[in-house]
């Protein structure tokens, strides 16, 4: 390892992961919009994660970095920057960070933000979060992703808008669970799917957020990746992706020569749905929950509009002593109760009370 | 010496057709023309979720005014459920002090004004609102906690717990003021709609406006005197309770009257808070009437409606006559009066001399107790 | 109400309570005072330790603010020895039973309409993966 890269110098110290309670079968979503079994059938994805009524993306990014926090064992106070990476802000104007710092104990003395992109976003202040920490400026920092995805109901984007948070501690690498080996970013504007100022759900280009998005930019992150370390698929233990579906992550990384065995490990979307901002994050949080020291781990989460970053990571023995500190990634799914699609639709504000 | 010389009740209803001024006229009225009196020079007002639900403030001088008494003295006190005794300490004060020659003692309180969700927030004030009423506790969450944790602690069943709403709606029948006329057994009360599972609709005080006034006057004018009325205040919720279902703020008020258990039990007539079930039990096992988790059985056995200890709620009480907030208290006060001149129009407790009359806000975050004497 | 819970949000989030230097009780929610003894010598105490259900209601006459949560399951806890009333999240009726081990929680508990603010604050659940896992 050429120990000139600034990433060697940051690491991961806590991850934490968040899934609220409530899981839709897909099949009473097909069944109340007379969609085909084959619509979701091909999505490989069973059931999807829903927030409850008093949840929101702060309220699961809070207890995700919590997680984190316990899982670093670190005190609150030395994290000089909370980032919030989601799509689904519960103000439009007015940061969920500072709530999330102030709950956590982290204010007054430290940076605190909401960032925007698409799925990404919270990827982004991870990379943001490599160069605070290892120019020296912080010691700690905070990175979560956390998302309560909208979707129109009867919008084929229905079947997969589910509810989750991933949280991490990133700090200097020594100390750390897992050490930040390279990082790459590859972003254009390719608009596949947005959501415009003042509108409940996002629109979407069908198709167009398969190849010229999603594919495009993960591989030509991932090659970046690669080709920068001098690394090839077979020298990584895990590859994780962006999981908008079950079925895209494992098609771009078989097509970018990694194996069903690197590729399993990290797939959560099958059991819980498209938790945006947290997608490939609490994959890599299910890997970390299992990871043994040693193990090298590629994660390259995707942001429509579009870009991907890629990173590469290898687990320290640090990473045993934490795995305990807080629940599973598994944990978080196996707490899973069935509801149908009323429940959801009141329980997710999608019946709008009169205002008074 | 401070004596009652008059009294007066509005039936309590949801009076959809009459404001909070026409109430307290109706009562106000009444009272005046029993007592005989040309004037009064003080008037307290005694209200509570008024402030609310009409928002009028300074209900003192904006009602003075319209019940004929511009140019009175005047004051308003608000103590939550328990402002109707509020109101009765201010005025005994005012008379025994000498500053007050007559005064008027009105106790109204509107809740109809907004549909019940809204009225259920309003009612959410009367927990305390920087703890416990922070959340959405409705009107009936915290007497739904205590009632379920009454039944744990002592192995009560749900249909024994029935036994009060059963008598106070056998005692309200025939109370021309009450709200709800009519009876029911305790299977229907305990199989009744759920508000804050365990309580049920017919455990729980109903939603209804009303106003009721008294005149009281210094010196020994007026068949009944009020011969004390004390005071606690308690904490703020009953979470900060070793045993929440003990009412320390009302032991306190009990103690400063002076009464012992032996004093409480040979009073005649006794009107008492009880806007849910469970807060009946639970002031009855405060006051040592009855021992820990005894009182729904001694409830059924018929102790309390002449069996020996003082009839309780002739009036069908807060469970069955109503609840008007802020009126509450005086209604209490009336009741007691024409019990004690032998005149109650309902359940009349033959021969009584003294009535108790009992006001909590909440589960005691105040307790007032007031001792009423045929003269 | 924007005020009072800013005021108040460090009891709200993380469930600062007192404890009295003088006559050593601990209570929720923070005051200046005891509430006990009326002593002035009272520390900011963050409640801790296991949580358990003392008693609960399912509260269906609700306020319209909470018409999206009815029924509201609402609590007597006793954390580390001290009683609070609280409302409970991520339980059904069916499911909740006095005496069961629960878990703080950030969650909403008043939303201010469509345009106001949100109020958040410490509510409790059942604990992950009942009395074992899913803690410190």
């Amino acid at each position: 390892m050429p120990d000139s890269r600034p990433e060697h110098k940051a690491g991961i110290h806590g991850w934490g992961a968040y899934i609220p309670r409530y899981r839709l079968p897909l099949k009473l979503i097909a069944s109340t919009w007379g969609w085909a079994e084959d619509q979701y059938k091909g999505l490989n994805v069973v059931q999807k994660a829903i927030a409850g009524p008093d949840e929101d993306s702060t309220t699961m990014g809070y207890e995700a970095a919590l997680n984190a926090i316990k899982r670093a064992g670190i005190d609150p106070a030395e994290i000089g920057a909370v980032f919030f990476g989601t799509e689904s802000k519960p103000y439009a104007v007015k940061p969920s960070a500072t709530i999330i710092a102030e709950a956590l104990g982290i204010t007054p003395i430290t940076m605190a933000t909401d960032l925007e992109f698409a799925c990404r976003a919270a990827s982004e202040a991870m990379r943001t979060s490599i160069g605070l920490v290892s120019s020296g400026m912080l010691k700690y920092t905070l990175v979560i992703g956390s998302d309560t995805a909208q979707a129109q109901p009867g919008d084929v984007l229905e079947f997969t808008a589910a509810s989750g948070a991933a949280a991490f501690i990133i700090g200097p690498s020594e100390g750390a669970a897992a050490v930040f080996e390279g990082s790459y970013t590859y972003v254009t504007d390719t608009p596949d799917f947005w959501r415009r100022s003042l509108q409940p759900y996002p629109r979407h280009g069908e198709g167009f957020t398969g190849e010229p998005a999603y594919f495009h930019h993960i591989i030509s992150s991932v090659r970046g990746l690669l080709e920068e370390l001098g690394l090839k698929p077979s020298d990584f233990d895990y590859a994780i992706f962006h999981q908008p579906n079950g079925k895209f992550p494992v098609r771009v990384g078989l097509r970018l020569g990694f194996s069903m065995e690197q590729i399993e490990p990290g797939l959560v979307t099958p059991e819980i749905g498209n938790t945006y901002n947290a997608s490939a994050l609490l994959g890599l949080a299910r890997v970390l929950d299992k990871a043994k020291p040693g193990e090298r781990i590629l994660v390259a989460p995707f942001g429509s509009g579009a870009g991907s970053d890629a990173y590469s990571i290898v687990v320290t023995d640090r990473v045993e002593e934490k795995k305990g500190r807080a629940p599973t990634v598994e944990e978080y799914i196996g707490r899973g109760v069935e509801v149908d699609y009323g429940f959801y639709l009141r329980y997710r504000g999608k019946i709008k009370l009169m205002p008074r | 010496m401070v004596g009652i010389i008059g009294v007066g009740m509005t039936r309590i209803n949801r009076h959809y057709g009459k404001g909070l001024r026409e109430l307290a006229l109706e009562a106000a009225s009444s009272a005046v023309e029993d007592a005989g009196v040309n004037g009064v020079d003080f008037i307290v007002v005694a209200s509570s979720l008024s402030y609310k639900q009409v928002g009028q403030l300074d209900l003192a001088g904006h009602l003075a005014s319209y019940l004929g008494y511009r140019g009175s003295r005047g004051i308003a006190v608000e103590s939550g459920e328990a402002s109707g005794l509020a109101g009765l300490m201010v005025a005994y004060g005012l008379l025994a002090s000498g500053v007050a020659d007559k005064v008027l003692l009105v106790g109204v309180d509107k809740l109809t004004e907004y549909n019940s969700g809204e009225t259920y927030s309003h009612l959410e004030g009367l927990y305390d609102v920087e703890g416990d009423g922070f959340y959405n506790i409705g009107h009936a969450g915290i007497a739904g906690i205590l009632m379920r944790l009454y039944m744990n602690e002592y192995g009560v069943d749900r249909l024994t717990m029935a036994n009060w709403p059963a008598l106070m709606h056998a005692n309200a029948k025939v109370n021309p003021y009450a709200m709800l006329r009519f009876a029911i057994t305790p299977e229907k009360a305990a199989s009744a709609m759920p508000l804050a599972d365990p309580i049920t609709l017919m455990d729980s005080y109903p939603i209804g406006d009303g106003a009721a006034a008294l005149v009281l006057a210094r010196g020994d004018s007026g068949d009944v005197e009020v011969s004390r009325v004390e005071s606690s205040t308690g904490y703020p919720s009953p979470a900060h309770r070793d045993d929440p279902l003990f009412i320390e703020s009302l032991r306190d008020a009990v103690a400063r009257i002076g009464l012992s258990r032996e004093d409480l039990e040979k009073i005649d007539v006794m009107e008492i808070h009880d806007s849910f079930t469970i807060t009946a039990y639970m002031i009855l096992e405060t006051l040592g009437l009855s021992d820990k988790g005894r009182a729904p059985r001694d409830v059924a056995e018929g102790r309390y409606n002449g069996g020996g200890a003082p009839v309780l709620n002739p009036s069908g009480g807060l469970k069955a006559r109503g609840h008007p907030i802020g009126a509450t208290g005086v209604y209490q006060l009336a009741e007691l009066t024409l019990q004690l001149r032998g005149e109650f129009p309902g359940v009349r407790v033959d021969g009584a001399k003294r009535g108790l009359a009992i006001s909590l806000n909440g589960f005691g975050s105040s307790s007032y107790v007031a001792l009423l004497t045929a003269r | 109400m924007i005020t009072r819970h800013w005021r108040r949000r460090h009891n709200l989030y993380k469930l600062v309570g007192s404890r009295c230097r003088s006559c050593g009780r601990v209570f929720y929610p923070y005051s200046q005072r005891c509430i006990y003894c009326g002593s002035r010598e009272v520390e900011q105490a963050r409640l801790e330790g296991d949580a358990r259900l003392v008693s609960y209601s399912i509260v269906y006459s609700v306020s319209d603010e909470a018409k999206y949560e009815a029924p509201v399951i609402l609590g007597m806890v006793d954390i580390g020895g001290v009683k609070v009333i609280a409302e409970l999240t991520d339980v059904s009726p069916g499911e909740v039973e006095a005496g069961m081990s629960l878990e703080p929680v950030l969650r909403r508990v008043t939303v201010n309409g469509e345009s106001g603010l949100i109020y958040y604050a410490v509510k409790f659940r059942p604990r992950l993966g009942g009395s074992g896992s899913g803690g410190d």
